[in-house]
């Protein structure tokens, strides 16, 4: 309760400043009007992106209908086999366990990222962006020698004497998420830590000076003001981890497959165009479903549903 | 101010590259390029220098490569008739499927297919190379005895430690478990998938599957999966760099690839040309082996390879003569969908 | 006080283990840079520099990388300004269909870019934009500007709106407030944006694929263009070289600060 005053010093508590408070109220009289001048700004890139993107592709997804035949053949395809629903739902498992990690890994690095002196800031930024210089291709081609049985984690424990067989990191969910974290956990950390740069963290001396414990205030101020750095991160996790395929067929075993990996098959491999629409139309649909679920849930991803 | 420096800074970047983007232009095409398209790489640029690049010069031809051969890109090529591509390197079955639906253009007599085997050359398709489908061991592992039959790789009590498979329903594992369960070469199409489902369950806990060259090479040297059904050149290139893995050459399975050119290609002609030359170009073909270790595909090549690596190709007599049979890529250009399909879902049972 | 302590230092041990998993794929990658063997082996047995050679003798491989580099800034200009609009209109603005807007502004990242790849080849076979800078950039930027949108937004929504109200009544206008007071506040959000759109642009591989040819090619297909047969180890020598570049810049910025610094402090 102790906490209460402390957020009312700074109204930018996620629920204090709906964006609609000041941007619609003072507008009763243009309620009616389309746009205002703000929501004008969203036209260049709707525009852009249908005609770069949703124009093009709206004539491939559209032979989810009409390729090999015209009808639902590919839909039924899709659902009469338990192989691509069970794929369907590994994926989403997948994703949500890597979201989950790379939140609980990011978090906390983004946070000591805050506290650190410049130098160690400087440092641990370095660590977050290696990642990215070093090809998707020879980092996870890294992980396959680093985690094999005959690789230098289980010589390592042999060796020790730690365990007595090497235990199995590639070749199941495991290898597949130690691969799918390690790639993700960037794109958690710097919106986290871009959003926890602009907190003010005199709010927790504030929160303390009234009594509250540390542990409390952080929770109770400093946490709730992350919110919407851990929603775009968690946002961003999840569904760029939706489309991986080159990790998971590398280090995966023949039960973590992933929908991505499908779809190219029967795009690039068996030009079954139709079919490979249709499974991307199902994920489609399905990931918005889920997406927008989680945000009646959730209600924090519920910016990028629209929330008028 | 910084901020609005560094805006300032990005937008004149950003303007100066666009303009330097728009200048460029691309060469004007004329009848006289090819552009030859196969897996990419060192072996692709080996290929093209040993095969294209004097016929080239000697004809006024200029030569572009392009890589890695993608089947959706073919297609769409040839769906909107803006085909880019001369003569693409791709799988038999491919070929077959790309034959059917008029992706790929009908050969003509210019090409002398005299050299080549029966077997590998259909109307739209000749071969490129050949390579077999062996047993590779662990020579630490299986230092005095190691399997020489399907069966024997088959064998988890007499040879145990995991067996490595191309998750690829064309990648042999199911010819291989036919052979091992006892059918013969000649009666192995069209296959029992049945049948090859009911010998791989007696093995599944023991098979690791790679989807990778780079992959089945780690697996059978380290040990990690000490057996493999191997692609001869992987498994000798690794050796010749001193790791601890040798082919088995006993009832080993033949397997090439082939050489399309895709309907409407505005290289059609040239690349028409250039196959001509090169299933007669038995000293280029043999220069490629020697670099890559794939076999040559034309009568009378062998005779250019070096003797060292002839030796370690399928088409050297004494390996030749432990062949099983050669995989039939008519029947997969017509299975190869369906088998997928039920590999994924054995796969992941 | 204590209790802080442990709390700091178990943050730093944890913090400390997720810098060592981000960065352990790198002491393979280096190594292997500098192997004498055609393939990627661990460790190395004979040294040598010659996948920096092959690198470097080849035409191929610097045009792909100048082309990577060059359609990389131009996605990250492009997708900023525009993620950056967009941020503002879903943040602060009125417009319609809202939820069909945020659907599309996400969907490039959700759609398998195998599917991408094929769509937007099969249309700029026709447009005649296959290969050429132009579509690279503009497929980059459909696919980078989701993760402009997502920083920024997340940014806008965090940000005081007060602070430009307090500007405006200073008298600075909506645009002055803008630039002076929102852009400064959001900033390490839109550079957080603008790096994803870089990166995304630069390592993207599967819709490349697609647009590269024999005229023009990127860096992640030519990295990828031999894989089915064999990873060309000079795939490690380019990883190493863009570690190395990245790790001076660092360091160039970082004592351009401290010498800044020095010289304020000595003013």
């Amino acid at each position: 309760m102790t906490a209460a005053p402390a957020v009312d010093l700074r109204p930018a508590a996620p629920r204090g400043q709906h964006p609609g408070n000041l941007a619609s109220q003072p507008s009763r009289s243009t309620r009616k009007r389309w746009f205002d001048g703000w929501g004008l700004l969203m036209l260049p890139l709707a525009l852009f992106l249908l005609l770069v993107f949703v124009a093009p592709l709206a004539l491939v997804l559209a032979r989810s209908f009409t390729d090999p035949v015209t009808g639902l053949d590919n839909y039924r395809d899709f659902v009469s086999s338990s192989l691509y629903v069970d794929v369907l739902a590994n994926t989403f498992r997948i994703s949500g366990v890597v979201t989950l990690l790379t939140l609980v890994l990011g978090f906390p690095y983004a946070y000591l990222m805050t506290l650190a002196t410049p130098f160690w800031r400087g440092v641990m930024l370095i660590v977050v962006l290696v990642p990215f210089w070093t090809s998707l291709l020879v980092r996870t081609f890294a992980w396959v020698l680093m985690l094999g049985d005959t690789g230098v984690v289980n010589q390592t424990l042999l060796g020790l004497g730690v365990v007595e067989e090497p235990i199995a990191m590639i070749r199941n969910s495991t290898g597949v998420i130690i691969g799918m974290v390690q790639v993700m956990l960037p794109y958690a950390v710097l919106p986290l830590f871009a959003t926890m740069r602009s907190i003010d963290r005199r709010l927790l001396q504030a929160g303390e000076g009234l009594g509250a414990r540390p542990m409390t205030a952080f929770w109770r101020i400093y946490a709730p003001l992350t919110l919407p750095g851990v929603a775009a991160s968690c946002l961003l996790v999840f569904i760029s981890s939706i489309g991986f395929y080159v990790t998971p067929a590398l280090l995966g075993g023949p039960k973590d497959v992933m929908i991505g990996e499908l779809i190219v098959q029967q795009l690039s491999g068996v030009l079954r165009w139709g079919f490979a629409s249709a499974l991307a139309v199902a994920l489609l649909v399905v990931t918005a479903a889920l997406l927008l679920l989680v945000a009646r849930i959730v209600n924090v991803g519920k910016f990028m549903a629209g929330d008028r | 101010m910084r901020i609005g420096q560094l805006v300032t800074a990005v937008g004149v970047t950003g303007a100066m590259v666009m303009l330097s983007a728009c200048s460029g232009s691309n060469a004007a095409e004329d009848g006289k390029t090819l552009t030859i398209v196969a897996w990419g790489g060192e072996d692709q640029k080996a290929h093209v220098r040993a095969t294209a690049e004097a016929w080239a010069e000697e004809n006024g031809i200029t030569i572009k490569q392009d890589s890695p051969t993608d089947y959706a890109k073919l297609r769409a090529q040839v769906e909107s008739g803006k085909v880019s591509w001369g003569a693409v390197e791709v799988e038999p079955n491919f070929a077959h499927t790309a034959c059917d639906n008029g992706w790929a253009e009908k050969l003509d007599s210019s090409i002398d297919t005299s050299l080549l085997k029966d077997v590998e050359v259909t109307e739209c398709a000749v071969p490129v190379l050949e390579y077999a489908f062996t047993i590779g061991y662990n020579t630490d592992t299986f230092a005095h005895d190691h399997p020489t039959t399907w069966a024997e790789f088959f064998d988890v009590e007499k040879f145990p430690g995991k067996r490595g498979f191309w998750k690829y329903a064309t990648g042999a594992m199911f010819e291989a478990a036919l052979l091992a369960d006892g059918v013969k070469p000649e009666e192995l199409y069209p296959l029992d998938i049945e049948r090859a489902f009911e010998k791989l369950d007696t093995i599944k806990d023991q098979i690791v599957f790679y989807e990778t060259g780079e992959q089945q090479q780690q697996l059978v040297s380290s040990g990690e999966a000490p057996l493999i059904q191997a692609w001869n050149g992987r498994i000798f290139s690794a050796a010749q760099a001193g790791q601890p893995v040798a082919n088995e050459w006993n009832e080993h399975l033949v397997s090439y690839d082939q050489w399309i050119i895709p309907k409407g290609s505005a290289q059609a002609e040239v690349a028409q040309e250039w196959l001509a030359h090169y299933v007669k170009d038995l000293e280029g073909q043999a220069e490629y082996a020697n670099a890559t270790a794939y076999a040559p595909v034309s009568e009378g090549a062998m005779e250019f390879v070096d003797p060292e690596v002839a030796k370690e190709l399928p088409t050297a007599p004494e390996n030749a003569a432990k062949m099983s049979t050669v995989v039939d890529y008519a029947y997969w250009a017509e299975h190869y969908d369906e088998v997928s399909k039920r590999l994924s879902e054995w796969a992941a049972q | 006080m204590r209790s802080r302590i442990l709390v700091r230092a178990a943050l730093a041990a944890l913090a400390t283990l997720t810098g060592i998993y981000l960065i352990a794929p790198v002491f393979f990658v280096v190594p292997t840079a500098f192997n004498d063997s055609p393939f990627l082996a661990f460790p190395p047995e004979t040294w040598s520099l010659r996948w920096f050679g092959a690198y470097f003798a080849d035409a191929t491989w610097i045009a792909s990388t100048l082309n990577s580099i060059k359609i990389g800034l131009l996605v990250t200009v492009l997708s900023s300004v525009l993620g950056t609009l967009a941020a503002l209109a879903m943040v602060r603005g009125r417009y319609p269909v809202r939820a069909a807007v945020g659907g599309l502004v996400l969907a490039p990242i959700l759609v398998p870019y195998v599917i991408v790849g094929l769509a937007v080849y099969a249309a700029f076979l026709r447009l005649g934009l296959t290969q050429t800078t132009l579509g690279f950039v503009l497929v980059h930027t459909a696919l980078a500007v989701p993760f402009v949108v997502i920083n920024v937004s997340s940014a806008l929504y965090s940000y005081d709106r007060r602070l430009d109200l307090a500007a405006m009544n200073l008298g600075a206008s909506p645009l002055t407030a803008f630039a002076r007071v929102t852009l400064p506040i959001i900033a390490p959000s839109v550079a957080a944006g603008a790096l994803f759109a870089f990166i995304t642009s630069f390592d993207e591989v599967v819709t490349s694929i697609f647009l590269a040819g024999p005229d023009m090619t990127t860096l992640p297909v030519q990295m990828w263009s031999g894989v089915r047969v064999q990873i060309d180890p000079t795939v490690a020598a380019v990883s190493t070289l863009l570690l190395l570049i990245t790790l001076s810049l660092f360091a160039c910025a970082g004592l351009a600060r401290a010498l800044r610094n020095r010289r304020l402090n000595r003013g």
